[in-house]
């Protein structure tokens, strides 16, 4: 938990307690750290398992505790969760620790230029969409920004060679802006590795649920129940029935939840979790892109974030660094209220800058595809730069296919 | 897992696996690069005209088929699924396929004995014995016929048509092998991949190949033998010639062969040696001798006797050819030996500096006719078991019609069942000719060293004929 009315000068005492609090692990390449397994490792069995099979079999998650949570019978369980799934409105999906897993998350923000075409946008729009070396990102369809990106890359060069630049180059755009992630404190409403707060929470507030319900049918008080008994579960190896994944995979069931425990509970380099999808409810996330004073200290910089993230209403938290921005928040406007996030932003006097933007797309969660609509939904493409050098390349700008076609640009 | 011989039910069914109606894609991608992408677009890219059921439970349409989501939700028959899933998936995947009641089960997956999972794979195998669902594979790359316009698995291409079934355990030496066949025009009657072959066996691709018209030859790469009597009962069954070759028997390699298909080899090469004895085939020491062992045993009758005459326009191939057929313990005799009015025949098609011996050097100003008439009155010699007939390209040497001669000679005499086998050093019109006879039907080389071999591997399946016989 955050910690304010401490200075953490250095060379006291006092900077070792901003060590613990703060800490930034040291980021390896590869899967080589120690303690540290690949996602395709024997001991992430339970979740790939569950990956393969949840689209047909809702089973492979625990129901039991939903059910004993929610008063709902196993069999109406599943069929909301089959319900839920084909209609596209989540995803089981998990994410690295940023800190420990052997990559930079660089997030960037680009502004077109007053007067862009929307076709020019929309040209834009479509090569981020189907760029597989870009593994998330939001397209905004209003205000100060117009799409906020991002990619887990190991060679910071790889990714402005191979992304930034073509962005630059374009002519409609009127700048890229670098975010770096220091902490991924929450992503959809689900409380992530680097989280102050309780690790692996579901944070959705009582209004907003209210909100939700008032605001669409396509999902209904006990859905929202079923999957936040999921993402709550007190260890994430409660997430599964362990017997279903024996029966599917013909692996030892027991031997899959110890690993899954080491995996997810003690080391805590991945996360699992059930995505929400924002899109097929009908939803938009307003997102709040914040620049403090320069000469705010590092530690009270994070302090306000944690002190802001409290608020259950933001879905999404990310603190960067070495950044013009030092943090966006997300929260779904219409659930909100979105002048008051922005007022309790504004409290902060050390708050130099709050752009906003509102989008009600998002590309990718992580490396797999959310785009249903071209039916590529849920199609994982791995992103990384591991062991690539993307730097050779003759890059034209994002509207042209080649570097010759560019030069005309 | 064991079996005792070739088990009846497989091999009625192996047929589904190389020419079957329909297949269903266990894993098909829409994702270009995945390999089950690569298997939908190898199977209609080679022209496979029967119907394909993409099974993807996060796609509804792939490559613009529609999708389904397990095997089970197909609304047709299926006589191949062809699995590219994780291993996790695998055990799901074949309780479908049998609640299906398809045909044929052909695993690509890798990750299972291989890497320490035996207890996995053996329960799906053994899962599929039950229920009399032949598996083939896992970890393999998969399999195709170029008769059937068959391309089934992450493989580049097709070979093209010929008389070699090949059997390879390996994925990488098939796909070498099948690289040869597009390169050299080593023909091919089907290709399988069988990795890790928890289930279906050589023995049983054997008495398949053995009842498949379009196969001479039968080719098997073999990196462990876990069932050498069903090997021996079929190799003994066969009416076909069989070559191998057996890898991972050096200290080193027999890690290796475990690391890559789950290959164990616990019996020294002697054991090996006694098995491929008793089984009556051909064992093969190098790829390239393989191959070319292989091709000759599929496109030419078995060699029944040691006299064999070779034919050359230049002296320096035929000395090759001596020093490599006498340490191949098959020396060649004098000409005189083997039929002492041949010689006198043969002149007639030579200048008068040409030589007399065996090889019979019709000189480096040999013209298509000298070729033509020297190797007819050969292959019509009663005495004669083989003609070996080797071409250097001098600048007088229209190499292309002295092949054009050699092959209709060939179509003349095939009646005679007494092998041809060339060899053709040279540069690319060398090269060009090699693929226009092998086309035609006649086993022929680059190098004098790869032309003894085969002809000593005809003469080997003679002699495992000659023993067949007198045992029956």
């Amino acid at each position: 938990m955050p910690k304010p009315g401490k200075n953490y000068l250095l060379n006291t005492e006092e900077k070792q307690e901003w060590m613990r609090d703060y800490f930034f692990a040291p980021r390896g390449l590869g899967f080589l750290e120690p303690g540290i397994v690949g996602p395709d490792d024997a001991r992430v069995a339970a979740f790939n398992v569950a990956k393969s099979f949840y689209q047909t079999r809702p089973d492979v998650f625990n129901l039991a505790l939903v059910a004993e949570k929610t008063g709902l019978s196993a069999d109406e369980i599943k069929a909301r969760l089959q319900r839920m799934y084909d209609e596209r409105l989540y995803m089981l999906v998990k994410n690295s620790s940023v800190g420990v897993y052997g990559f930079g998350l660089w997030y960037w923000v680009v502004k077109m230029k007053d007067g862009c075409p929307p076709e020019e946008k929309q040209k834009l729009t479509d090569w981020i969409q189907n760029n597989n070396e870009i593994c998330t990102g939001y397209a905004c369809d209003g205000g100060d920004f117009d799409f906020y990106c991002g990619n887990h890359m190991r060679v910071l060069d790889n990714l402005l060679e191979a992304i930034i630049d073509p962005i630059k180059q374009n002519p409609y755009v009127e700048y890229v802006h670098l975010c770096p992630v220091r902490r991924d404190l929450r992503e959809s409403s689900v409380n992530q590795a680097d989280t102050p707060f309780r690790f692996r929470e579901f944070r959705f507030s009582d209004e907003a649920k209210k909100k939700l319900f008032e605001y669409t049918d396509k999902i209904d008080e006990k859905d929202l129940e079923v999957l936040e008994v999921l993402n709550n579960t007190e260890f994430s190896a409660d997430l599964f029935n362990y017997d279903v994944l024996q029966e599917l995979s013909g692996l030892d069931g027991a031997k899959m939840r110890e690993d899954f425990s080491h995996v997810m509970d003690e080391s805590r380099f991945l996360i699992n979790m059930l995505y929400l999808n924002f899109m097929k409810l009908g939803l938009n996330n307003h997102c709040y892109l914040i620049r403090m004073f320069q000469n705010t200290p590092s530690y009270r910089k994070s302090q306000i974030i944690d002190e802001l993230a409290a608020n259950p209403d933001f879905n999404n938290v990310f603190e960067f660094t070495d950044s013009y921005h030092d943090a966006i928040f997300m929260a779904y406007e219409e659930l909100t209220d979105s002048q008051k996030l922005r007022e309790t932003m504004e409290a902060y006097p050390e708050i130099e800058e709050i752009l906003e933007a509102n989008s009600p797309r998002q590309f990718r969660r992580w490396t797999a595809r959310l785009d249903d609509d071209t039916d590529n939904w849920e199609m994982c493409v791995f992103t990384d730069d591991l062991l690539q050098n993307r730097m050779a390349r003759k890059n034209a700008c994002s509207l042209c296919a080649d570097k010759e076609e560019n030069e005309s640009c | 897992m064991l079996i005792e011989e070739a088990r009846d039910y497989v091999v009625e069914k192996l047929p589904y696996a190389l020419n079957p109606k329909s297949i269903a894609v266990v894993g098909s991608s829409r994702l270009d690069g995945k390999v089950g992408y690569k298997v939908i677009e190898g199977l209609e890219k080679w022209g496979y005209d029967g119907k394909i059921y993409p099974v993807n439970p996060r796609a509804k349409e792939v490559q613009g088929l529609q999708a389904y989501a397990t095997v089970k939700d197909i609304p047709d028959e299926v006589d191949l699924a062809f699995v590219a899933v994780p291993a996790h998936v695998v055990k799901s995947v074949l309780e479908d396929c049998v609640a299906k009641g398809v045909k044929i089960a052909v695993i690509s997956t890798s990750a299972f004995k291989e890497i320490g999972r035996e207890e996995l794979q053996n329960e799906l195998t053994q899962f599929c014995r039950d229920n009399e669902l032949p598996l083939i594979g896992p970890n393999l790359v998969g399999m195709g016929s170029p008769y059937f316009h068959f391309n089934c698995g992450f493989i580049p291409y097709l070979p093209v048509p010929g008389p070699v079934a090949m059997i390879s355990q390996s994925g990488a030496n098939l796909l070498a092998a099948l690289g040869t066949s597009q390169e050299d025009h080593l023909g091919m009657s089907f290709f399988v991949g069988l990795g890790n072959k928890a289930d279906v066996d050589f023995s049983e691709f054997i008495e398949y190949a053995n009842k498949d018209p379009n196969t001479g030859s039968i080719a098997v790469y073999i990196e462990g033998l876990d069932c050498p009597e069903a090997f021996v009962k079929a190799a003994h069954k066969s009416s076909k010639p069989i070559v191998v070759i057996k890898v991972g028997g050096s200290k080193i390699g027999h890690k290796a062969a475990f690391a890559h298909t789950a290959s164990e080899n616990p019996e020294s090469d002697e054991y090996y040696q006694s098995v491929f004895d008793k089984a009556g085939v051909i064992r093969a020491v190098t790829w390239q001798e393989f191959l070319d062992d292989a091709l000759a045993l599929g496109l030419m009758p078995p060699l029944r006797g040691d006299n064999i005459v070779m034919i050359t326009n230049g002296g320096g191939s035929g000395l090759l050819s001596c020093d490599h057929f006498e340490r191949r313990g098959l020396p060649l005799k004098e000409l005189k030996e083997i039929s002492p009015l041949l010689f006198g025949k043969i002149r007639n098609y030579m200048p008068m500096f040409g030589s007399p011996l065996n090889p019979v050097d019709i000189s480096g100003t040999a013209t298509p006719i000298q070729y033509r008439g020297a190797v007819s009155q050969a292959l019509r010699d009663p005495n004669v078991d083989c003609v070996y007939v080797s071409i250097c390209p001098t600048a007088v040497t229209d190499v292309n019609e002295v092949a054009d001669q050699v092959i209709e000679v060939w179509n003349k005499n095939k009646g005679s069942n007494k092998p041809v086998v060339m060899e053709c050093q040279g540069g690319k019109e060398c090269h060009d000719i090699i693929l226009k006879l092998r086309d035609a039907g006649i086993p022929a080389y680059p190098t004098a060293e790869q032309a003894v071999n085969a002809i000593v591997a005809l003469r080997e399946y003679g002699k495992i004929l000659d023993e067949k016989e007198k045992a029956e």
